[in-house]
């Protein structure tokens, strides 16, 4: 049984611990996927400093929040992540990283120095650049926030606190649509006034922020778990820097 | 679920308990090693200087740290911004009140570190170029960043040592920055606004027109406060036993509340990046049943304070829906700095924007001998004004229609064609 609830059905028959179809993609073997991600995960340079060892004392899951509502335990991350088996590694990234909080108080226990909340966003990372069917499905509802965040820069904006989304959160707190745009205009700070943003973010600070995605490798990799995303992004950034050259013209700069 | 069989996990404990040998990690004041590399041109450190006032307090192991007061350059949080507006609004009127010179510019993105926490979609070479972006603004405006969420201050933590301790992320990141015009600049110090208005608690309670005497205070430390990076919080003898972080119990008491303990103080508050947005269930559940039920029901609070955007949203907005199992109680939840504004007499609508907030808030300010109805009215007539196209009150002189598109600097329009003095 699946523990979250925006993960698809397992096909068990022929690999009871995967789900194949990200493995499939790619016209790879689980286990290649599995030894590829392996090595990634061996080769990156922070695995050396974040796995440190492990006493299998548990601290890290007494104190652990995903724990007392998920299955799931930073102890097993760990072990898992200094385990030799690449199918355990494969095994555990299709689910059980998902369910980490990054609160970090397992890195606050642990007396090794692990930096366990740290390992587990590498292995986020890796499901995401391996385009592994679990993470596209796991994060398919944040599209709308990732669209958000790699344009505007910002998480979240006003007009996304919708009573669809935002269900169970008290009707006072989001039902303000019809007087947003008032109420927004009502905060004393100029750069709060809109809607569709946290602040508003100038032009040439988007812009740069799009710069440095594309030279860090961030479109590519998000390009392997939702490609209709990065061509949204691309055409939107496309749109600004025509803008941008019009309003050079017509601030005379 | 394919798990390790007991001679699997016996042979990985058996193996690996053995390195315990091999284990020596110390933490390192990343900070000296920072300076050595400014001193060789690798990077620029944005010096605290005379100008930014800056006072020194202890961190956790008893090391000094400089938070600048003035001449500050706002880094805004994106859930402060998008949906409890007053935070940011009571820490800029308290600015105000002090007359302390900041800037508070579009020419800001988040660290993006909510996103790479939730969705794993990041590296780190691009949070790290994130990062020095936004510090690159505040040096080239002689500024100094103050960084107003705990999730962006801990990442800037990870950020900088992270350019100092790895070659090849700071070398990557320096080409990305030549390639725009700017210079691999890192802060003196990564300083928190709790941090800011830690040192400024006296200068707050002065301002003091509410009593908090009969206000039973609750805090919830912020994770990536403390957490991330422990070394770097603030930690005072005086305040916990020096046992738990200063801020914002110090604060609390400067203010003449009542700060109560509770058995969970400990535990995160349930924001999870990712759960938030995408699965609240985990959120809720978390928040109502292991912070504001035993806030509520061990601790008596009338209010629950924190210091970090995510923990105000969880804490704020997941108790309505706990009305369906019973749980009938709700607790307001503000950030320590408008709790101050409060008491110091800031209007709690127009600058503390209460009416954002989901817990209710009248009790409290009830206790705290706050006519808030006669301030209600007053709130309700400006939201009409505004309506009608009528005049808006601004904190500062808004920015220009040209700095929607650029970081106008001192009449100079892009980055100067500056000559690297770097790498
Ligand atoms: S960071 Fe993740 S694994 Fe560690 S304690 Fe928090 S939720 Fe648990
Ligand atoms: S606290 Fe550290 S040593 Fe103990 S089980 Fe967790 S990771 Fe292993």
């Amino acid at each position: 049984m699946s523990i979250l609830k925006n993960l698809p059905q397992r096909k068990d028959e022929q690999y009871p611990s995967m789900i194949i179809a990200g493995a499939r993609e790619h016209g790879e073997q689980p286990h290649e996927l599995a030894n590829k991600i392996f090595s990634e995960m061996r080769g990156d340079f922070r695995y050396k400093e974040f796995v440190l060892g492990c006493l299998n004392c548990g601290e890290c899951t007494t104190g652990c929040p995903a724990a007392r509502f998920y299955d799931f335990s930073p102890r097993e991350m760990l072990q898992v992540a200094m385990s030799d088996d690449p199918d355990v590694l494969l095994d555990a990234m299709q689910e059980k990283i998902w369910a980490c909080c990054q609160c970090y108080t397992c890195n606050m226990r642990c007396r090794f120095g692990n930096d366990i909340a740290g390992i587990i966003s590498v292995m986020r990372e890796l499901a995401v650049r391996n385009g592994l069917e679990s993470a596209k499905e796991v994060l398919k509802p944040a599209s709308r926030s990732l669209l958000k965040v790699m344009t505007h820069g910002t998480q979240v904006s006003p007009d996304m606190i919708q009573p669809d989304f935002f269900i169970d959160w008290d009707p006072k707190a989001v039902s303000k649509t019809g007087d947003l745009i008032a109420l927004r205009k009502a905060i004393p700070i100029d750069v709060l006034q809109v809607t569709d943003s946290s602040w508003e973010v100038s032009m040439q600070t988007a812009l740069e922020l799009a710069q440095i995605y594309e030279e860090s490798g961030v479109l590519d990799m998000l390009r392997s778990l939702d490609p209709d995303l990065v061509e949204m992004i691309v055409d939107i950034i496309s749109d600004w820097k025509d803008e941008f050259e019009e309003m050079k013209e017509k601030f005379g700069i | 679920m394919k798990m390790l069989s007991a001679d699997q996990i016996r042979e990985v404990v058996k193996a690996r308990s053995e390195k315990r040998a091999v284990s020596d990690k110390k933490v390192m004041d990343i900070r000296e090693e920072m300076w050595n590399l400014h001193d060789k041109g690798e990077i620029i450190v944005i010096p605290i200087e005379k100008k930014n006032k800056p006072v020194t307090v202890r961190t956790l192991f008893g090391w000094e740290k400089k938070v600048p007061t003035d001449h500050l350059w706002h880094h805004k949080s994106c859930g402060q911004c998008g949906n409890i507006p007053g935070y940011p609004a009571s820490l800029l009127w308290f600015m105000n009140q002090f007359g302390t010179e900041y800037l508070n510019e579009p020419h800001q993105t988040s660290c993006t570190a909510w996103n790479y926490h939730g969705t794993g979609t990041s590296n780190p070479v691009a949070l790290a170029a994130v990062a020095v972006r936004n510090w690159h603004r505040a040096y080239e405006t002689g500024t100094f960043p103050l960084i107003h969420c705990g999730t962006s201050y801990g990442d800037y933590k990870e950020m900088r040592k992270l350019i100092v301790e790895n070659k090849e992320v700071r070398d990557k990141v320096r080409d990305i920055m030549h390639h725009m015009g700017k210079e691999l600049t890192i802060p003196e110090e990564i300083v928190h606004y709790s941090e800011w208005v830690h040192v400024m608690r006296d200068r707050m309670a002065a301002m003091s027109k509410y009593d908090l005497s009969n206000v039973t205070a609750t805090v919830h430390e912020p994770c990536h406060y403390y957490k991330m990076v422990p070394e770097d919080a603030i930690y005072d003898e005086s305040v916990h036993g020096g046992q738990r972080p200063a801020p914002p119990t110090a604060l609390m008491i400067s203010l003449g509340a009542k700060v109560a303990d509770y058995s969970t103080w400990y535990d995160c508050c349930g924001f999870g990046f990712r759960h938030i947005l995408t699965e609240r269930e985990f959120t809720r559940s978390f928040a109502t049943l292991r912070k504001i039920k035993p806030m509520v029901e061990e601790a008596h609070s009338d209010v629950a304070i924190t210091t970090d955007t995510g923990c105000v949203t969880t804490l704020d907005k997941s108790q309505w829906i706990g009305k369906v199992h019973g749980m009938e109680f709700m607790v307001p939840v503000l950030a320590d700095v408008q709790i101050a504004a409060l008491a110091a007499g800031a209007h709690p609508y127009k600058i503390v924007q209460l009416h954002w907030h989901a817990s209710p808030t009248e009790k409290l300010m009830e206790k705290m001998g706050i006519d808030y109805t006669a301030y209600k009215n007053d709130f309700m007539k400006y939201l009409e004004q505004i309506k009608n196209g009528g005049e808006i009150e601004y904190l500062y002189t808004p920015h220009r229609e040209m700095e929607k598109y650029f970081a106008v600097n001192k009449g100079q329009v892009l980055p100067e064609g500056m000559k690297s003095r770097t790498g």
